[in-house]
C-alpha cells in the first residue's frame, strides 16, 4: 500500500513538473522544422518538420494554439506548443511571411516579403478581406493602439506605409531610410520605432503626422524590436554587427548595447525578466543572455537558419 | 558529437564566418542589404560547390586515370570545361539566371496569386506528401528528371536549339568537367522552363543541402571519362558508358530525331518513350561535322560567339 502510495506520489509529481516546463518554439527557417527547448534544463525536447520556409509564429488571441506561418508552403500551421502536436493546417494562405493579429483582435495581417503584397484576412475565419499590393518587399509590421491601423516596413523600396482596416486604403507611405526591417509601437503608443538596417539607426516616427523626428544611431544592420517588458525598454537586434541594444523609450536613446553572436534576429525575454533568447540566424543557434549581466550564457544548438522564437511564459510585450 | 554533427558545426562556422566577414560588408555598398538573406544562401551553395569541385577531383579524377574509356595524349581540351564547371558549381551562372529570372519566378507568381490563384506546390497535388520531406524531395528529383528528359529531347528535336545544345556536345575529349559545358542562352532556356515547372508543382524542398549535391554529381559522373557500365543495374541510373554513347559521333550526339540516352538520371524514360540504347560500343565523343573540319571553338567565348551563330543560321537558313 505504501508502495503504490509513493508511486502514486512520485507520478503525480512528475506531472505536475512536466506541465509546469515551459517550452520555448524555434523555428528554423531554412529546413523547414521546428525545435522545441525546455526552457528551465535549455535542452531540446523534440525537432520535428512543420513546412517549407517557416519564419514567423504567433499565439492566437485566445492561446489556443500558436500559428507557425510557412512562407512557401502558403499554409498557416496551428501547434499545440507544448505537446508539438499539429492541430490543422490552413491551406491557401499567400506566401505568408510575417503576421500579427490586430489588438482588436479583428484582423489577421499576412506580410509577403517575396511577393510584395499585404494581406488582410477576416480574424475570426481567416477570410480574406483585401489584398494591398505594395512596393517592395513588406517586412514587418506594428498596430496602432486603436487597431484602425497597420504600418509595414518596405524594405525593398526603403519605405514605411500605413494601411488603413477600417476604409481599407493606403493612408500613407514614407521614405524611411535604407532597408528597413523592424517596426514597434513605443509603450507609450506615441510613436513608432523602425529599424533602419542600411543606415544602422532606429527611426523614430509621429505616426500621426507621419513624419521621421528623431533618428537614434545604433549598431551595424539595425534589425528588429522587442519589448523588455518593463513598460520602458526595447531591444534592438543589430543582425550584420553581432550586437544587441537596449533603447530606452522616455529618452529615446540607446542606454546599452551587448554581443550576440551569428545575426542576432528575433527575441524573447522570459516572464521573470531575467533571460533573453535570440535566434542565431548564420549559425544555427539560439543566444541566451542572461539580463543581470548582459552577457551570452548559453547557446543552443538548433537548425538551419533560425528565425521565429516564442515563449509560452513572456515578458509583456510593450 | 557524431562526425556528422561534426562536420555540419564546421560547416556552418565557416559559411557564417565568410558570409559575416567576406559578403555581408559587401551588400550594403552594393545596395543589396535587402537580399541578406539571399546572400547567406547564396554563401552555402558556393561552399557546397566547392566541396563538390574538391569530391569530383579527388574521386573522379584517380578513376579516369585508373579505367579511361578514351586514352588521349593529353588534357588539354578539358580546361575550357572546368572553367564552365566553376562559373555553374560556385553560383555565378546561377546567380545570373537568378536575377534573369526574377519577372517570371517572382513577378508572375505575385501576379498570378493577386488574382487569386495560389500556385500548387507537389504536396498540394499527392497529400500523402505532406510533411514528409525526404519523400517529397525523392519525388521533386523524380519529377524534375522526367521533364529534364522531355527538355533534352527538344533540345536535340529542334534544330535551333541544337544550335546552342551543340556546345555541350562538341566536347571531343569529355570528362567528369563536361556536364556544365553549355550555351548560356541554353541556360537562360532551360532556367525558364524550370521557372515555369516551379510554378506549377512548387521547388523541391531547399535543406537536403548535401542530398542536392549527389544528382549533381551523378551528372558529372556520367560524363566522366570512365568506362563503367552498371551491370544489372544499368537500366536504374544513368552510367558513364551509357551515357558517352549519347554523346557519341554517329551514335548519339546528333540533332533531329536519330539520337538516343536522353535520360539524365533515370533511363527509365529512354526506356518508356523508346530512345534508351544499351549498346556495349564506346564511340568516339563529339560533333559529326566536326570531322569535317567544322569549329566550335576551344575558349569559352569562341564557343558561345559560334554557338550565337549557330542559332542565327538555323533561325534564318533552317540549318545549324
Amino acid at each position: 500500500m505504501r508502495t503504490l502510495l509513493m508511486t502514486v506520489l512520485t507520478l503525480f509529481s512528475l506531472t505536475a513538473l512536466t506541465c509546469r516546463a515551459e517550452v520555448v518554439v524555434v523555428l528554423n527557417s531554412g529546413e523547414g522544422t521546428i525545435t522545441r527547448i525546455d526552457r528551465q534544463s535549455y535542452q531540446p525536447i523534440d525537432h520535428f518538420y512543420v513546412g517549407r520556409e517557416p519564419h514567423h509564429l504567433m499565439s492566437l488571441p485566445d492561446n489556443s494554439a500558436l500559428i507557425v506561418a510557412n512562407a512557401v508552403s502558403n499554409d498557416l500551421v496551428f501547434l499545440d506548443p507544448k505537446t508539438g502536436d499539429i492541430l490543422r493546417r490552413l491551406p491557401r494562405i499567400s506566401d505568408p511571411y510575417q503576421i500579427g493579429f490586430s489588438p482588436d483582435k479583428r484582423w489577421f495581417v499576412a506580410n509577403s516579403l517575396r511577393l510584395d503584397r499585404v494581406d488582410v484576412y477576416d480574424a475570426r475565419d481567416f477570410h480574406l478581406v483585401k489584398r494591398f499590393e505594395l512596393a517592395s518587399m513588406p517586412s514587418h509590421m506594428a498596430f496602432s493602439p486603436d487597431s484602425s491601423t497597420v504600418f509595414v516596413t518596405l524594405q525593398g523600396s526603403d519605405q514605411l506605409a500605413a494601411i488603413d482596416l477600417l476604409t481599407r486604403a493606403v493612408k500613407w507611405v514614407i521614405p524611411i531610410g535604407k532597408t528597413p526591417a523592424g517596426v514597434i509601437l513605443t509603450p507609450d503608443g506615441k510613436h513608432l520605432l523602425v529599424g533602419v538596417m542600411g543606415l544602422n539607426e532606429v527611426a523614430v516616427v509621429d505616426y500621426k503626422t507621419a513624419q521621421i523626428i528623431k533618428h537614434i544611431p545604433a549598431g551595424k544592420g539595425t534589425h528588429n524590436f522587442m519589448p523588455e517588458g518593463d513598460g520602458r525598454h526595447i531591444f534592438v537586434g543589430n543582425r550584420s554587427g553581432d550586437t544587441v541594444s537596449i533603447i530606452d523609450t522616455q529618452t529615446l536613446t540607446i542606454t546599452k548595447t551587448f554581443p550576440v553572436p551569428g545575426g542576432p534576429d528575433d527575441m524573447e525575454v522570459s516572464a521573470d525578466g531575467k533571460e533573453l533568447w535570440i535566434t542565431n540566424r548564420w549559425i544555427r543557434q539560439v543566444s541566451v543572455v542572461d539580463l543581470s549581466t548582459d552577457k551570452v550564457v548559453r547557446t543552443i544548438p538548433v537548425g538551419k537558419s533560425p528565425h521565429g522564437i516564442f515563449f509560452e511564459h513572456h515578458a509583456a510585450r510593450q | 558529437m557524431t562526425w556528422f554533427e561534426t562536420f555540419m558545426n564546421g560547416f556552418t562556422l565557416t559559411q557564417a564566418w565568410i558570409f559575416e566577414h567576406c559578403v555581408n560588408p559587401l551588400l550594403p555598398p552594393l545596395g543589396l542589404l535587402a537580399y541578406q538573406e539571399e546572400a547567406f544562401d547564396a554563401t552555402e551553395f558556393a561552399l557546397v560547390g566547392m566541396g563538390e569541385v574538391a569530391l569530383l577531383i579527388l574521386i573522379f579524377r584517380p578513376l579516369e586515370a585508373l579505367f579511361p574509356a578514351e586514352r588521349w595524349s593529353g588534357r588539354r581540351g578539358v580546361r575550357v570545361d572546368i572553367l564552365y564547371t566553376l562559373l555553374h558549381r560556385l553560383g555565378f551562372i546561377p546567380l545570373v539566371m537568378f536575377v534573369l529570372m526574377w519577372p517570371l519566378t517572382f513577378k508572375l507568381d505575385a501576379w498570378l496569386r493577386f488574382h487569386g490563384f495560389i500556385p500548387y506546390t507537389l504536396e498540394d497535388l499527392i497529400p500523402p506528401l505532406e510533411n514528409r520531406p525526404l519523400p517529397t524531395f525523392i519525388a521533386y528529383l523524380v519529377i524534375i528528371d522526367f521533364f529534364s528528359y522531355w527538355l533534352h529531347r527538344f533540345q536535340h528535336r529542334l534544330e535551333w536549339w541544337w544550335a546552342l545544345h551543340g556546345v555541350h556536345h562538341s566536347q571531343q575529349t569529355m570528362s567528369y568537367w563536361s556536364d556544365d559545358r553549355t550555351h548560356l542562352l541554353d541556360d537562360v532556356l532551360t532556367a525558364t522552363f524550370f521557372s515555369l515547372l516551379s510554378l506549377a508543382i512548387g521547388v523541391e524542398p531547399g535543406q537536403f543541402i548535401l542530398l542536392m549535391m549527389i544528382p549533381r554529381i551523378l551528372q558529372s559522373l556520367a560524363h566522366a571519362n570512365i568506362d563503367w557500365r552498371f551491370g544489372p543495374f544499368e537500366g536504374c541510373l544513368v552510367s558513364p558508358h551509357y551515357h558517352r554513347y549519347h554523346h557519341g559521333i554517329g551514335t548519339g550526339s546528333e540533332s533531329g530525331q536519330s539520337s538516343c540516352n536522353f535520360a539524365v538520371l533515370f533511363p527509365i524514360w529512354d526506356i518508356l518513350f523508346g530512345t534508351a540504347n544499351f549498346s556495349k560500343e564506346t564511340p568516339p565523343t563529339g560533333i559529326a561535322d566536326q570531322q569535317e573540319g567544322r569549329d566550335y571553338g576551344s575558349g569559352f567565348w569562341a564557343q558561345q560567339r559560334l554557338g550565337c551563330q549557330r542559332l542565327w543560321r538555323a533561325l534564318t537558313l533552317g540549318k545549324a
